[in-house]
């Protein structure tokens, strides 16, 4: 039982941080799901690379919340595809997100270093 | 709605494939931009994706409609799997059906009756049945008019109150007078009900009273298809009733047949429409109406039970001489009202119901059985799938789904079964002078009730096996399955638990049937205290003609001579009434010179009756004489009581030349009779009196003829020899009176061959449930038997040891069957004749026959065994 618990815990972590890079990816224009992936790798010099085993869920599943909205258009590269564009309830959320993340970061901060420290971004 | 939502699934799918490849393609331009060649960013594309089914896998579960896929593949599965074993397929499914339909028989046949008192009525369920006085099954009309109209504009806790009397009228004016059923109504009748009117109008407040010289009359559905030819300008057109020019005001909506739950109206007419019969609207001795009221929607039963006792009180303090005898108001619900046919069907279907109710689960532990055997049979593909990764959720939803798809089959079989079978109630009731219109419905209410049967029957049947097998732990199952000896520990407990469920459960079944059918076998042999085989009676419609009562004495005396001339006839004589037929008449009586006692019950069962009418009935008379035909209207009134009412009135004294004061008239008694059967052969004697017909006639004018040979011979002659008098009488249901008393066994019959047709399902379960058990667990063993027969075992030390498992299971099963027996015939104790509810006799026979057939049941494999070669035996594996 505590197995599956704690299972259910990281996947909500990863799942609400991904959910918030997505948002955030989705702030600067409508973007499609390859080009997401893209940003991200860009944005976070290499580190971040998103699997697509769980960008597509997410995505699938930021719409059916509402957050995002998703139509079919064609790209500059004259290439079909379905862009997604936050809402306005994705934007409250995001909001929330960071607030949310900030807080972990300084309370995870606080714990390594012994006093609250600023984040570096 | 699945079938769109299917559509949508498929456009997502297309969708999602779409969104798929123009990643891809994205990625292998960016690449090829980059300078690889197409074959390298195609291969490198791809490798980044990963997997592309999973992704959609998990994306689509993303949209929360997964589970109808998987659930379509499950169903798919659980088909096909059911599709290789066709002989358990069809048995199972053909075994749940007939349990099934069992139940819903039965529930349809309740729905019709107690669930739908008042076809078209509105809100049945607010309705209530008033009674005066004294309750028993067939109470006669409780109300005056008077007493009706101060109960109804006086009462605080009805929004309606209606008044009705049930009669029959003949409709003249065709060529043969025919008799309809009719009923008086108050003006409110239909409103109260919530009738709307098909054609034209109901009746108007101020025709409740009023006397017209053309009245107006409703007529029913059915009535006005079958005699007007669904005339729809017939509004305003004349008729003619018993003579009478009367006027069409309306139309009743189809499915509408009065207010007295299973007995049918065909017209309607205000409570005096001729405005002669003042005597009985302005009297309040005059007890001739039913009454049902609507509770208010805020107001319970109780309170308005007490609302109409303190009114009524306070009518009694203030009319005392008109209100004597047992005053006290209750009300029934509907589905119980003792007018009409629902106070005998309340105290019949139920318990037919809780058996069906065992039939079924007795069927689903048979099933349950059948399914543990092939699923342990199964247990290897199980195993696999879930050392494949199936995990337990789905193994368990597999087998449900199993047990869910035969339930489903099932209850569909079932549902066809039972359009037909609801209809077979009216086949128990013999054809007699009452209205009965008895049947069952197939509605809403029946097609839920079917839905959960096979619900129950699915859980059951499909989650047992379920739950046991999602226990074991895969690696056991093959480890097992590589060393048979026998089905797991685990199994052979669930199974034996099944297995003496089954005896447990249709040995009642089997010890009340077998009560049943003795109390019938009682009832048909009872001797009722009278003649019943060289009887034949005919209803004379006489008081439809008008006549002055001199005259219809004289045509009523007219009959007799003629009658009594014919050839073939010994006797001939008139009554108004036939006993064992569920009708009663009942007037206050008391011995002359005694004071009631406010609200004491006086009622007392009469009837009228002419010269010899004992003689006809091989009645005896133990004391004085019988009627003779000089007591005419002009001599003095005289009565003759039977034995109980003697008892009653005069303990220790000769009631000879006593006074009885009877319906408001002083009677002298001039014999005393044996007491017969009046409704029920295993009723408690109740007193009865008899009134000579010509000096106070009786409403029906019933001839009663004995014959020398048989009655329905003379039937034809009967008819002419009244006919010759005057062509225009109505002659109505001319027929043996062994015909008649059917109606008194009916509901023994029902009980007796319901409980017959399910015991002897639940016999074949039981038996062939520990065959099955006793078979497969033979064949498990075969290896064992073999090397044990190779040992030294003898072919007797085999048999013993087969059949002592099967005996163990029987006789543990005989015991619970047993005891539960005895809590349940306890319930039904009340319904037997001749024969008590643990009657030793039946019990142990009834016990033996299950023993015995389950023994042979246990035989067969053991035999089987026995005779195998030990050397082909173990080498099967």
């Amino acid at each position: 039982m505590s197995e599956k618990d704690q299972y259910k815990n990281r996947i909500e972590l990863l799942q609400g941080t991904l959910d918030m890079l997505i948002l955030q990816t989705l702030q600067w224009g409508p973007q499609h799901g390859y080009g997401i992936v893209q940003a991200l790798r860009l944005r976070s010099g290499d580190v971040l690379q998103v699997e697509t085993g769980s960008l597509y869920p997410a995505l699938h599943r930021l719409e059916r919340q509402g957050w995002v909205q998703s139509e079919w258009k064609q790209s500059e590269s004259k290439q079909r595809a379905r862009y997604y564009r936050i809402t306005a309830k994705g934007k409250k959320q995001l909001a929330q997100d960071l607030g949310r993340w900030e807080r972990i970061v300084e309370a995870i901060g606080s714990v390594m270093y012994g006093k609250p420290e600023e984040s570096e971004s | 709605m699945s079938w769109l939502a299917g559509f949508g699934f498929q456009r997502r799918k297309r969708e999602l494939q779409e969104e798929i490849d123009a990643h891809l393609q994205m990625a292998i331009a960016d690449r090829m931009a980059r300078g690889e060649t197409e074959e390298a960013a195609r291969q490198a594309a791809a490798r980044e994706f990963g997997n592309v089914p999973l992704v959609q896998d998990v994306t689509r579960e993303m949209w929360g409609q997964a589970w109808l896929e998987q659930l379509g593949r499950d169903v798919r599965y659980a088909l096909r799997q059911l599709r290789k074993s066709p002989g358990f397929t069809i048995t199972a499914t053909a075994m749940l059906a007939l349990a099934i339909c069992a139940n819903s028989t039965v529930f349809s046949w309740i729905d019709g009756t107690m669930l739908r008192p008042i076809p078209g009525a509105r809100d049945t369920g607010e309705l209530v049945s008033l009674q005066r006085g004294e309750r028993n099954f067939s109470p006669t009309p409780p109300f005056s008019y008077l007493d009706y109209r101060d109960l109804r504009e006086q009462n605080h806790t009805l929004t309606g109150m209606l008044a009705y009397h049930n009669d029959w009228i003949a409709l003249t004016g065709g060529a043969q007078p025919e008799r309809v059923y009719i009923a008086n109504v108050s003006a409110n009748y239909f409103d109260v009900l919530g009738i709307k009117p098909m054609l034209g109008r109901f009746f108007l407040p101020e025709e409740e009273t009023h006397g017209y010289a053309v009245p107006s009359v409703v007529l029913g559905y059915s009535l006005w298809k079958t005699h007007y030819a669904a005339d729809r300008a017939i509004v305003g057109k004349s008729i003619e009733i018993a003579r009478h020019t009367v006027t069409v005001t309306g139309v009743a909506p189809e499915g509408f047949t009065g207010a007295a739950p299973g007995l049918r109206d065909d017209l309607w007419v205000t409570l005096d429409p001729l405005g002669n019969d003042v005597w009985r609207m302005t009297h309040r001795d005059q007890d001739w109406l039913i009454v049902i009221g609507r509770l208010r929607p805020d107001v319970g039963r109780d309170q308005a039970q007490q609302d109409l006792d303190t009114l009524m009180h306070h009518i009694v303090a203030a009319f005392p001489n008109d209100h004597l005898g047992d005053n006290r108001i209750t009300l029934d619900p509907m589905w119980r009202s003792p007018f009409g046919a629902n106070g005998l069907m309340a105290a019949t279907l139920p318990i037919l119901l809780a058996f069906a109710a065992v039939v079924l689960l007795l069927t689903c532990a048979n099933v349950a059985t059948l399914t543990l055997v092939r699923f342990v049979s199964r247990r290897r593909e199980l195993a696999i799938r879930q050392s494949l990764g199936a995990n337990r959720m789905q193994l368990v939803r597999q087998m449900m789904l199993e047990g869910a798809v035969l339930s489903i089959v099932a209850g569909a079989v079932a549902l066809l079964l039972t359009s037909w079978t609801s209809k077979t109630f009216a086949w128990f009731f013999p054809a007699t002078s009452n209205p009965l219109i008895l049947n069952g419905s197939m509605d809403y209410r029946v097609v839920i009730g079917i839905a959960m049967a096979s619900l129950l029957a699915g859980m059951l049947c499909g989650a047992l096996p379920a739950w046991r097998s999602s226990h074991a732990p895969a690696a056991e199952v093959l480890k097992a399955e590589s060393a048979s000896v026998s089905g797991g520990s685990r199994n052979r407990k669930l199974l034996s638990g099944l297995v003496v469920a089954q005896i447990a459960l249709s040995l009642p079944l089997l010890l009340c049937s077998a009560l049943f059918l003795r109390t019938l076998r009682n009832l048909a042999g009872a001797n009722p205290g009278f003649e019943q085989d060289h009887i034949l009676t005919a209803s004379v419609g006489l008081q439809i003609a008008g006549y002055s009562n001199e005259e219809a004495n004289l045509i009523r005396r007219k009959i007799l001579d003629r009658v009594s001339a014919l050839p073939g006839v010994k006797v001939a004589t008139l009554t108004d009434w036939i006993p064992m037929t569920l009708i009663q008449k009942r007037s206050d009586a008391y011995p002359e010179g005694y004071v009631p006692h406010p609200h004491e019950s006086l009622l007392i069962e009469n009837a009228e009756v002419g010269p010899r009418y004992f003689e006809s009935l091989h009645i005896p008379i133990l004391e004085g004489r019988e009627f003779t035909p000089d007591d005419n209207e002009k001599a003095p009134g005289v009565i003759i009581v039977d034995r109980t009412a003697a008892k009653r009135y005069w303990p220790g004294q000769d009631p000879l030349g006593k006074r009885l004061s009877v319906g408001g008239g002083l009677f002298t008694v001039v014999g005393v009779a044996r007491n017969s059967t009046h409704t029920f052969v295993n009723e408690s004697p109740e007193p009865m009196v008899y009134l000579n017909y010509f000096q106070h006639p009786g409403y029906e004018t019933m001839v009663q003829v004995k014959t020398e040979g048989n009655p329905a011979d003379l039937a034809p002659a009967v008819e002419n020899a009244i006919h010759e008098i005057d062509t225009q009488l109505p002659v109505f249901d001319v027929r043996p009176m062994r015909d008649s008393t059917e109606m008194a066994r009916s509901l023994a019959v029902i009980q007796s061959t319901l409980a017959g047709v399910f015991a002897l399902i639940g016999l074949v379960l039981a038996v062939t449930g520990i065959y099955g058990v006793v078979a497969y667990r033979t064949q498990m063993r075969t290896h064992e038997i073999g090397v044990r027969m190779a040992l030294g075992a003898s072919r007797a030390d085999v048999l013993r040891l087969v059949l002592s498992q099967g005996l163990w299971l029987t006789g543990i099963g005989l015991a619970l069957g047993l005891a539960f027996a005895l809590g349940l015939t306890r319930v039904i104790a009340r319904l037997l004749y001749g024969v008590g509810a643990n009657d030793p006799v039946t019990m142990v026979s009834v016990a033996t026959l299950l023993g015995a057939m389950s023994l042979l049941a246990c035989y067969l494999p053991a035999h089987r065994a026995m005779l195998r070669n030990p050397v082909t035996a173990i080498r099967e594996l």
